[in-house]
């Protein structure tokens, strides 16, 4: 046998040296078999850097084994540990443990919003991917004439669906959503995050039927624009950045029927037209002249609390010009904005 | 959309909480209970009485990217496929993986196959089979544009082609890749990919056996995790897709899910585990708790500085730098904070002179992660890094079809040992492997469902209600130590006495510790006796898992006497191409390894010094 030299080099010396800290956690409990709930709470002791979900872990290895949470990459990619701290959806691993007990603060654990609870932390996670398969999720080249090669797609094609391609489906964002808390038949951020993806892919050729499906019922319009979702998202998708531009793409196809639809493009008018909201407007052009008069009794309950503007005055703002001239401006910027791009054939050069 | 939508909601989604219905697919046999209230029972009476038997042509076991291709190829070749994962398809760990994927298409500069095999032979310090390594470079290409047409969404260059960027111990800037999140982008894709083409997924299915019956694969078993019940899944193929074991190590670049499963699935239905010794150490994870920051960094420009700002790499790879091969990186590192060059147990990964604009727009992810897990900002100071247990190169003996020895048993990805990495992998391989050999092994098992039919192998009702009662045993105990205690002592043992570099002495002390600790792991306490999500059980099952890998892993090291790639033995620092030129087999013999050899097979490169 050859000598050894440097044996020591087997180990490495201070591997698992890590300052270590006391965490408290409240976590809320769900028993499947007695279908009872309760909060536990739970000391551990910790590194100086562990997230929640280490944490979770400490009291899984250490205190109670009956614990159930989802886990897996611990690096904020897999999406498996979305839950709420303190009330708010966070991915576990994502959300560091030092900034609470500095402060002297005990969490709250408890599962996500919007989804039923199975156990403990673990929600069913099946209605939330049953509205992702809805948005046809997939893309659709329609099959035309596939080249041999790569698509060519311009760069900035590209950039244009990066930060829908993020998105980990965690369901941090479904979580807060407060249109889905009133409907759940919502399609929720995620969903139509992911609709974005596709409706934004220069590769995709069922934009136009993508558009018509995504202006139905729990389409893009029930949203109610609280921004929960852009708030919690671990990833920073702004799923709701990605439901405007649906909106958006959706009036270029000229999807404009929707009672949503035709709300926003009230605001839009109006703003215009007078600088600012003529709500006596919103209503009747909104849900329409009949439906309008329905309402009449509501109005006049509204009006007796004080809550209708005179509609008779005009609806004027003082500075129009400006107004109209921030508009031009506005308008100029998005001419200079690339068209939708598409993708061509690998024998083509793209445009200079 | 419309009828799009109303199917959905005919699926229930609003069922109050309650569990969905199962598919009609499900056949039943012995005593099925529709019922989900009785759980107050104790789990042994009503695990035994909620036993399901289901049939299709191939299963697929894992969702990563490996198993969903090859669930892809199956169901486009026309046959009855379903995949059994512990994890949702998007949870697989395939979608940590950051820097890109391998493919010769020559779009950066010229670029061949055969550089590409060359590069892989030798990266493998030889011991990779070249047959395996030539179909491999030769078909990455076209899977790569198949990746495109299905929709991934992959960095362009200016011409708006797929760009490419130098990964280490490249010839020519080959890796594919999506900004810093390459395997993520790909998960998603053949998630997408899964949608459209209407695969059953079992998810959180958790798969406790492979059945062999009378020589042949006959299915495999599964718990299923959310509902509880075990499932005799029967399938005349079964295709492990599992993923790797680096859950074994202290510092690991690995998902808790990474525990080693099919491996041991395999192993335990007498399929020997190929080249186990070979685990890749990655030079660059984060001390807290072994994120992987990407290779992609050094491929940007980044350098490794020890305590004094020196970049040490000039010393094992004065050409190459920080872009040699990742055993040799991992070495240097090693070798820098053993000898006390280090900074606090780790060396400094400098990105600081890349630019915000470079770092923002190529590696965004990285420059996230190492502020979320290491608190420091790579735009202003370096990341302290370290080795940490990444990639298994060993894994299920199979061909190149991904074929084991138990007809219609196949094995695709990192779990399986075709094998293309040999000692060593290089980065951005492996996703090219997974796809590669996952879409062959599923066109392999459909063609082979076609020309066979049913073989006529079966789980029988007696194999499974054996399997219900050691699951049972396993739920029912609660003396013992609990799971997570175990796996921690494997955990530091290997760390710290089979990492990086070997000795005979460490290695028999951890050989020991490791017979030691599976012996303590045949009565474990679990706490949770409950049937829904009882992840006390799944973790105990993990452990076991584990315990065996590890001891493939400690017995194949302890035997090698040479040093080969990422087998660094101190007191054998030479590769022995006489005596060692050869794949190690690990046998299972009544629980037991037992060693085996097999040679390599060399078709061009006669083995050369490797230096970089």
């Amino acid at each position: 046998m050859t000598e050894i030299k440097n044996a020591h080099f087997t180990t490495l010396k201070g591997a698992y040296d890590t300052e270590k800290m006391e965490a408290t956690l409240r976590v809320r409990r769900y028993d499947p078999e007695t279908k009872k709930s309760r909060f536990d709470n739970f000391t551990v002791t910790i590194p100086v850097t562990a997230s929640v979900l280490d944490a979770l872990d400490a009291i899984k290895d250490t205190h109670d084994g009956t614990l159930s949470y989802r886990k897996s990459c611990r690096m904020a990619v897999c999406g498996s540990c979305g839950m709420r701290v303190d009330g708010g959806a966070a991915l576990a691993c994502k959300t560091p443990m030092k900034k609470f007990v500095d402060a002297g603060h005990t969490i709250t654990v408890s599962p996500m919003g919007n989804l039923p609870v199975i156990k403990d932390l673990v929600v069913d996670m099946a209605p939330f991917w049953q509205k992702i398969r809805a948005v046809k999720p997939y893309l659709d080249t329609r099959d035309a004439d596939v080249p041999e090669k790569e698509w060519r797609v311009d760069p900035a094609a590209g950039d244009q669906i990066h930060k829908e391609s993020l998105c980990i489906l965690c369901g941090c964002c479904v979580s807060e959503c407060n249109s889905m808390e009133s409907d759940p038949d919502f399609l929720g951020p995620a969903a139509l995050a992911k609709a974005y993806r596709f409706v934004g892919d220069a590769r995709d050729k069922d934009t136009r039927e993508r558009l018509r499906d995504l202006n139905g019922a729990h389409g893009i319009w029930d949203c109610t624009r609280c921004y929960f979702c852009n708030q919690r998202c671990p990833k920073h998708v702004d799923p709701r950045d990605a439901i405007a531009k649906l909106g958006a793409e959706s009036f270029k196809e000229g999807f404009t029927r929707d009672e949503g639809a035709k709300h926003a493009k009230v605001f839009v008018d109006s703003t215009f037209k007078g600088g600012y909201l003529r709500e006596t407007e919103l209503v009747p052009k909104t849900i329409g002249p009949v439906n309008a008069i329905k309402d009449i009794p509501f109005a006049l309950q509204l009006a007796r609390a004080g809550k209708v503007p005179n509609p008779l005055s005009p609806h004027k703002a003082k500075d129009n010009d400006e107004v109209k001239r921030l508009w031009k401006l506005l308008e100029k910027e998005a001419k200079g904005q690339p068209r939708r791009a598409t993708a061509t054939h690998p024998d083509a050069v793209l445009g200079d | 959309m419309r009828l799009r939508y109303i199917a959905f909601r005919r699926e229930g989604m609003n069922n109050g909480g309650k569990f969905p219905h199962r598919d009609a697919c499900h056949v039943l046999a012995g005593i099925r209970h529709r019922t989900y209230s009785a759980y107050t029972r104790g789990i042994a009476v009503h695990c035994f009485r909620r036993l399901f038997m289901i049939r299709h042509d191939v299963i697929v076991l894992g969702a990563g990217l490996a198993g969903m291709r090859a669930a892809i190829e199956a169901k486009r070749a026309g046959v009855d496929v379903a995949i059994v994962s512990k994890l949702h398809p998007t949870r697989s760990h395939s979608g940590a993986a950051e820097g890109g994927i391998n493919a010769a298409l020559g779009n950066a500069t010229e670029d061949s196959p055969a550089t590409h095999a060359f590069d892989t032979v030798k990266g493998s310090d030889y011991l990779g089979d070249q047959d395996a390594i030539e179909v491999f470079a030769e078909e990455a290409p076209n899977d790569i544009y198949e990746l495109e047409h299905m929709g991934a969404v992959f960095t362009r260059s200016a011409d708006g082609k797929l760009a490419q960027r130098p990964f280490g111990a490249a010839g020519a800037p080959r890796t594919i890749y999506s900004a810093d999140i390459t395997g993520h982008v790909l998960i998603h894709v053949l998630y997408e990919q899964l949608i459209k083409h209407e695969i059953k997924v079992y998810e959180e299915f958790f798969a406790t056996q492979v059945v062999v019956d009378g020589g042949q694969c006959a299915g495999v078993i599964a718990w299923d995790t959310q509902r509880g019940g075990l499932h005799a899944i029967q399938a005349n193929h079964v295709i492990l897709a599992t993923g790797g074991v680096g859950r074994m190590y202290y510092g690991t670049t690995n998902a808790f899910a990474c525990t080693g499963d099919g491996m041991s699935l395999a192993w335990n239905a007498g399929v020997p585990l190929k080249d186990m010794e070979f685990l890749q150490f990655h030079p660059t994870t984060l001390k807290s708790n072994g994120v992987l920051i990407t290779e992609g960094c050094r491929g940007e420009g980044g350098y490794l500085r020890n305590k004094d700002g020196d970049r040490f790499m000039v010393g094992d790879a004065p050409n190459a730098m920080e872009l040699a091969s990742r055993d040799v990186v991992s070495r240097a590192e090693w070798k820098e904070i053993a000898d006390g060059r280090g900074v606090d147990g780790c060396v400094m990964l400098d990105l600081t002179h890349l630019g915000w604009k470079k770092l923002q727009s190529r590696l965004p992810g990285s420059r996230e992660l190492a502020m979320d897990y290491a608190g420091v900002d790579p735009i202003e100071q370096p990341i302290p890094v370290r080795p940490g247990a990444h990639y298994m190169m060993g894994g299920v003996d199979c061909d190149v079809w991904g074929e084991t020895i138990v007809p219609g048993l196949w094995a695709a990805g990192e779990v399986a040992c075709v094998s293309i990495h040999g000692a060593n992998r290089l980065g951005g391989n492996s996703l090219m492997e997974t796809v590669v050999f996952g879409r062959r092994a599923g066109q392999a098992a459909a063609e082979r469902v076609k020309e066979q039919g049913d073989t006529g192998a079966r789980i029988e009702a007696s194999v499974l209600a054996d399997e219900d009662r050691r699951i049972a045993a396993i739920v029912g105990n609660s003396e013992g130590e609990r799971p997570g205690v175990l796996r921690e002592e494997l955990a530091k043992t290997m760390y710290d006495k089979a990492g990086v570099y070997r000795t005979e002495e460490a290695l028999a002390e951890c050989k020991d510790k490791v017979v030691e600790l599976r012996e303590r792991a045949k009565t474990l306490k679990i706490d949770d006796h409950g049937s829904i999500f009882n992840t006390d059980l799944t973790s105990a099952i993990e452990l076991n898992s584990l315990l065996e890998c590890a001891d493939c892993l400690v017995t194949s090291a302890l035997a090698r006497k040479e040093s080969r790639g990422a087998h660094s033995r101190l007191d054998f620092t030479e590769r022995d191409d006489d005596h060692w030129l050869k794949h190690t087999l690990n046998w299972n013999d009544n629980g037991e390894v037992r060693l085996d050899y097999k040679p390599v097979t060399i078709t061009k490169h006669q083995p050369l010094a490797r230096s970089y």
